[in-house]
């Protein structure tokens, strides 16, 4: 028999005496464990970025997923267990679809990331579930339009494993975000143009440990308020680009982190 | 452009002994609705009433536009219980659509959401005109019975569509303001009632503005159009309505 502290850690749905949901709190342990992403919102649009754990020269980088097109016009960064990010990348996109159906719109990005963070927030509150071990980054534009012809305006939100979400400049989630957010906190400046966004980001994702990177240990996406352009995945030729031009750019076959 | 466009006839709960593919569902529901979209906002304007089977009057005063949207308005023919219902529908998307998002649903959206609770096939005998104004300028939308949305810039249904319908290709300018629209809407409707016999007893209009939406009652129609200047530079048709005799203007907004 174990300690009576304990046992505030066994069920998602109970509260220990000081107020606290000590799964949800391991949740966002997991989500620190994960390689970081960033998102950065720049007057032209929404930068994603993220760095990629290839463990092996025999594994193919490209499918460790850590950057989701949802939409036309919106894009998901994840931190944390991949599988459950997987799961709420797939609610985020059947909820887009629906509310295009229901609306014939391009779904805004706070009305998106509060539906997933209320799917998120059901499994800290009901009995045999787990929370999900994954924090996102929700960028896109919204106010798109049907087809990308509308006013859109850039945004960019967090939601946590509690399911609270949170609206951002720039943002990190996963492995030492204290340390990119800071980093983020003194870089940062409002009316970027796209590329300078890229460049943040890639240095925001450097920050913590100086790293360098080869093309394929990260991942950068671009969604654009610009009509009928959207989201896009940077290809290994442009990352490369923009890597070296900051000095970032790693050995191909090593690892940098 | 508008299209009348006859669709073969379902079964109508309000004409006992009436056969199915009897007549087309243009003419089946008894009312007069039309709608036109102005520079400025849109009109939309509906007789007042309620008949069984457009042979027997069952009510003088019925309103048969609401509001639905905070500068939207809908105008609904068909069977009264499923107009009332389909309204509160309506009205409560809206709602449910500006608190979640903080803005009110473009028109278009509105429109995709109506049709799609047409298409659900729990309101078979509604014909919607919906009007309104967002950021874009003012929008009418046709509905049909399987949830056909078509926007246009002036519409009419009911079972006096074609007598308004007449009037309104003479009487619609795209330059229309909401002043120049009512009269033609009256007009139009007027004309409806004068040979219509599902269709009389006065005109319920909402003027609708990024304002807002506003709706009033009118035992007669040519209230709305006295001293108005028709496309043609007459007066329209002569009235020959008689009026219940109360509440000549009754602000219901």
């Amino acid at each position: 028999m174990q300690g009576d502290q304990q046992a505030y850690d066994r069920g998602t749905s109970i509260f220990s005496p000081d107020g606290r949901l000590y799964q949800v709190e391991y949740a966002r342990e997991a989500v620190e464990r994960g390689s970081p992403s960033v998102g950065v919102r720049t007057a032209e649009g929404v930068v994603l970025a993220a760095r990629r754990r290839v463990r092996s020269s025999l594994m193919d980088p490209a499918s460790v997923e850590k950057l989701h097109q949802v939409d036309d016009h919106l894009g998901v960064a994840s931190a944390g267990n991949a599988a459950d990010a997987r799961k709420l990348v797939a609610f985020a996109r059947e909820t887009a679809q629906r509310d295009r159906l229901t609306y014939d719109e391009s779904m805004g990005v706070e009305t998106l990331t509060k539906e997933v963070a209320d799917h998120v927030q059901e499994y800290t509150q009901t009995g045999g579930a787990r929370p999900f071990g994954t924090a996102l980054l929700v960028g896109g534009v919204t106010g798109a339009g049907i087809d990308g012809s509308g006013d859109g305006r850039p945004v960019l939100y967090e939601t946590d494993p509690s399911g609270t979400p949170s609206a951002w400049d720039a943002a990190a989630v996963g492995r030492d975000s204290g340390v990119i957010r800071e980093f983020l906190e003194a870089e940062y400046t409002a009316g970027l143009d796209l590329d300078s966004g890229v460049d943040l980001a890639l240095e925001a994702l450097a920050a913590p440990d100086e790293a360098t990177f080869a093309p394929a240990d990260v991942a950068v996406a671009t969604i654009r308020v610009e009509e009928s352009a959207g989201y896009r995945d940077l290809p290994a030729e442009e990352r490369r680009a923009a890597l070296d031009s900051l000095g970032l750019l790693g050995d191909d076959g090593q690892q940098a982190s | 452009m508008p299209n009348p466009n006859p669709q073969p006839a379902h079964g109508s709960p309000n004409r006992g002994g009436a056969t199915l593919n009897e007549e087309p569902e243009l003419t089946k529901t008894g009312t007069t609705t039309v709608a036109l979209a102005a520079s400025d906002g849109a009109v939309v304007m509906a007789d007042r009433r309620a008949s069984a089977g457009g042979r027997f009057v069952t009510s003088k005063d019925t309103r048969k536009i609401e509001q639905v949207h905070p500068a939207g308005a809908v105008a609904l023919s068909g069977a009264v219980g499923e107009i009332q219902a389909y309204t509160r529908r309506l009205a409560a998307q809206a709602d449910q659509y500006e608190v979640r998002r903080g803005d009110p649903p473009t028109m278009h959206a509105f429109a995709t959401f109506a049709g799609n609770l047409l298409r659900s096939g729990q309101f078979r005998m509604v014909r919607p005109l919906l009007a309104g104004v967002d950021a874009d300028g003012s929008h009418v939308y046709g509905m049909d019975g399987a949830g056909g949305v078509t926007e246009v810039p002036y519409d009419a249904k009911g079972s006096g569509t074609q007598f308004a319908l007449g009037v309104l290709e003479r009487e619609y300018r795209p330059d229309l303001t909401v002043a120049d629209a009512t009269p033609a809407a009256a007009r139009a409707v007027e004309s409806a009632i004068e040979r219509d016999t599902a269709s009389g007893n006065g005109v319920t209009v909402a003027r609708i503005s990024t304002d807002g939406v506003t709706i009033d009652a009118h035992d007669d129609p040519a209230e709305l159009y006295e001293g108005a200047p028709s496309a043609e530079g007459t007066d329209g048709v002569n009235s020959s309505e008689e009026t219940d005799g109360a509440n000549p203007s009754e602000e219901v907004a």
